[in-house]
């Protein structure tokens, strides 16, 4: 790993740490608040590659891991990772990882920016949405014993906002890679 | 930014942090093998005691369990409700248990340690080239130095979109957020390296060097 | 103190940044001079060796910036135009320790080198402050310890007072003139340097003035202006 692969590592976990300090909002059509937070981990996935990326979202759960409060909500300490919720946590990991490794094969430089931000949406919800719920449910499931399908209806409230995440990360991350390339990654 | 470690001198503050990583694995594990109310129940007063021996006081208690608990309470609740009146219970209780044991942990452990803990954890990983040890402490201190000052940008540019009358959206904080948080990347390794601090051997050129 | 620049160029991609030029350096105090993007920086990066030539060679008291790197990073500290990117962890005295880190001194070796450093800019209150919330002035003092509690020859010092006001602008000045290390300074800042024993003045990649600071400001003002 180079020093600047490194930082940048750093920074962008920086980054999805900050956007959990944002207050969460609330939009018409749902009726959970949505926070800025896991938007990162797709963002992450899609500017920094799947290598990259994935280190992003391990140094923040690490950081929480020892007691600092990053994740949204001030949460932080190993007690996060003793909630029903923590699948979702180790599911962004893979999600940043999935996301990454689509974007990387699916977006090139030579292409439209609305072929770019169609690969990017795409790539933000296989990995932020169906890879992530599916280590959120199954985890949710496995831990209250309630069954998969229950734990999916449970969490299907989350869904269309986390959509809409995907498209903000996708859009996003066009404009990124057509200001500061990051991607394909250059290690 | 502040750690959830608390100062104290109480039994669990003075064990080592092994110990005490140790013991959470093992009841992360163990719960999940007993579905007794008793054993549960047990497990769950000796949790409780634990935390309070720490004494981290009421009020800061609650702030700092208050959203984990806020969550458990409703899974529980919707189990009791989908399942039935024990499993509902048996979640609580287990859920509760660890939680408390995780918080007892984290508020006892100086990040410091635990940065001691992982680097020599990463040693056998560093032997086979995976990692190197000391760069999780350095990446650590970065992430923890760099947090203010995204803030800090974030606030400018929400500012900046206000002095020009500009509404404030989400691509257009983000984006110009990113680029000029990972700008400053190229600056900041290149002082890494130029203080030696990684040890490596070959420095590399940057490509937007002036 | 001996810098030797051997027909040595940078070229990224298909970009010039400094042409192959022949120098040696051993004035106590030089300034490099330039408009933007005149090559400035990359010739003081060549000097310790985070950027390598991409033909000739550069050698610090004999040591070559491409083959023994480490050792000539070692004698060359360098501070960057922004000293907010050069501060690497949150507290300074933790910034500063971590140069030292790498030398495996013993804790009290450490702690002691941290107070002297401290203590020869002036900064002991500033130990235990978060390097966000440091003034400007401040932060180019905590920069410069950082980089000078591992005992270097030369420190570089790009841009200095750059976005400085007056008050700091001073300290700065005043602290540069009592450094006993070897000093490299890029500045657009005239005044800072007119009293300097050499400046090199560059323009689009070329070496093109090189004495007094009298004569080469005078050549860098014309340019300036035309």
């Amino acid at each position: 790993m180079t020093t600047r692969d490194l930082v940048l590592t750093a920074l962008f976990a920086a980054i999805i740490v900050a956007l959990g300090l944002l207050p969460p909002i609330m939009l018409g059509f749902i009726p959970v608040p949505i926070t800025a937070q896991s938007m990162g981990v797709m963002l992450a996935g899609v500017i920094l590659g799947a290598r990259r990326g994935t280190m992003a979202v391990l140094l923040v759960l690490l950081l929480a891991a020892i007691g600092l409060p990053v994740l949204s909500g001030g949460r932080g300490g190993l007690a996060v990772f003793a909630a029903p919720t923590t699948g979702y946590l180790i599911g962004w990991v893979f999600a940043a990882f999935t996301t990454g490794f689509i974007a990387e094969r699916v977006v090139k430089p030579s292409q439209t920016s609305l072929t770019q931000t169609l690969g990017f949406f795409v790539a933000a919800v296989a990995g932020g949405v169906v890879v992530l719920y599916a280590f959120g449910i199954t985890y949710l499931a496995f831990i209250t014993g309630i069954g998969m399908s229950k734990a999916f209806i449970g969490s299907m409230a989350f869904i269309p906002g986390d959509i809409i995440k995907a498209v903000v990360a996708a859009l996003a991350g066009r404009a990124v890679m057509a200001g500061y390339p990051l991607l394909p990654a250059r290690a | 930014m502040n750690s959830l470690y608390v100062e104290g001198d109480s039994f669990f503050h003075r064990l080592p942090p092994r110990p005490k990583l140790i013991l959470l694995l093992t009841a992360s594990l163990a719960l999940f093998l007993t579905r007794s109310p008793l054993l549960l129940g047990l497990s769950a007063g000796a949790a409780a005691l634990l935390y309070g021996s720490l004494g981290i006081g009421w009020q800061q208690s609650w702030i700092r369990l208050r959203p984990i608990l806020l969550t458990i309470a409703i899974v529980a609740l919707a189990t009791l409700v989908l399942n039935s009146m024990e499993e509902g219970g048996v979640v609580l209780l287990r859920l509760t248990t660890l939680m408390l044991i995780a918080a007892a942990v984290t508020a006892t452990v100086p990040i410091g340690s635990f940065i001691d803990e992982i680097t020599l954890a990463a040693r056998p990983m560093e032997r086979l080239g995976l990692v190197k040890a000391a760069d999780i402490g350095l990446s650590v201190g970065l992430v923890i130095r760099f947090v203010p000052e995204v803030v800090l940008r974030f606030q400018q540019l929400r500012q900046a979109h206000q002095a020009r009358g500009l509404k404030v959206r989400a691509t257009t904080m983000i984006v110009p957020l990113i680029i000029q948080t990972l700008k400053s990347a190229d600056e900041i390794a290149a002082a890494i390296d130029a203080r030696g601090i990684r040890g490596q051997r070959h420095a590399r050129n940057l490509e937007d060097s002036r | 103190m001996d810098i030797r620049f051997e027909q040595a160029g940078a070229t990224f991609g298909d970009r010039v940044a400094v042409e192959p030029l022949t120098l040696s350096l051993s004035e106590r105090r030089v300034a490099i001079i330039g408009l933007n993007g005149s090559g400035k920086t990359t010739f003081a990066r060549m000097i310790n060796g985070l950027v390598v030539p991409t033909s000739g060679r550069v050698t610090v008291n004999g040591s070559d910036t491409a083959s023994a790197g480490e050792s000539v990073r070692r004698q060359v500290g360098f501070i960057f135009q922004n000293p907010q990117n050069q501060i690497i962890l949150p507290i300074l005295r933790e910034d500063i320790a971590l140069g030292l880190k790498s030398r495996r001194l013993s804790a009290a070796a450490v702690d002691d080198a941290i107070e002297a450093i401290l203590a020869r800019f002036g900064i002991e209150h500033l130990a235990a402050r978060r390097a966000h919330e440091l003034s400007g002035g401040e932060l180019q003092l905590a920069a410069l310890a950082s980089v000078l509690v591992t005992d270097p020859e030369i420190v570089i010092l790009d841009e200095p007072t750059n976005q400085l006001d007056l008050r700091n602008r001073a300290l700065v000045e005043r602290t540069l003139r009592t450094l006993d290390e070897t000093v490299i300074v890029i500045s657009h800042d005239l005044a800072l340097i007119e009293d300097f024993d050499r400046v090199l003045m560059f323009h689009e990649g070329r070496l093109l003035g090189d004495g007094a600071p009298r004569d080469v400001i005078a050549g860098y003002r014309k340019i300036a202006a035309a």
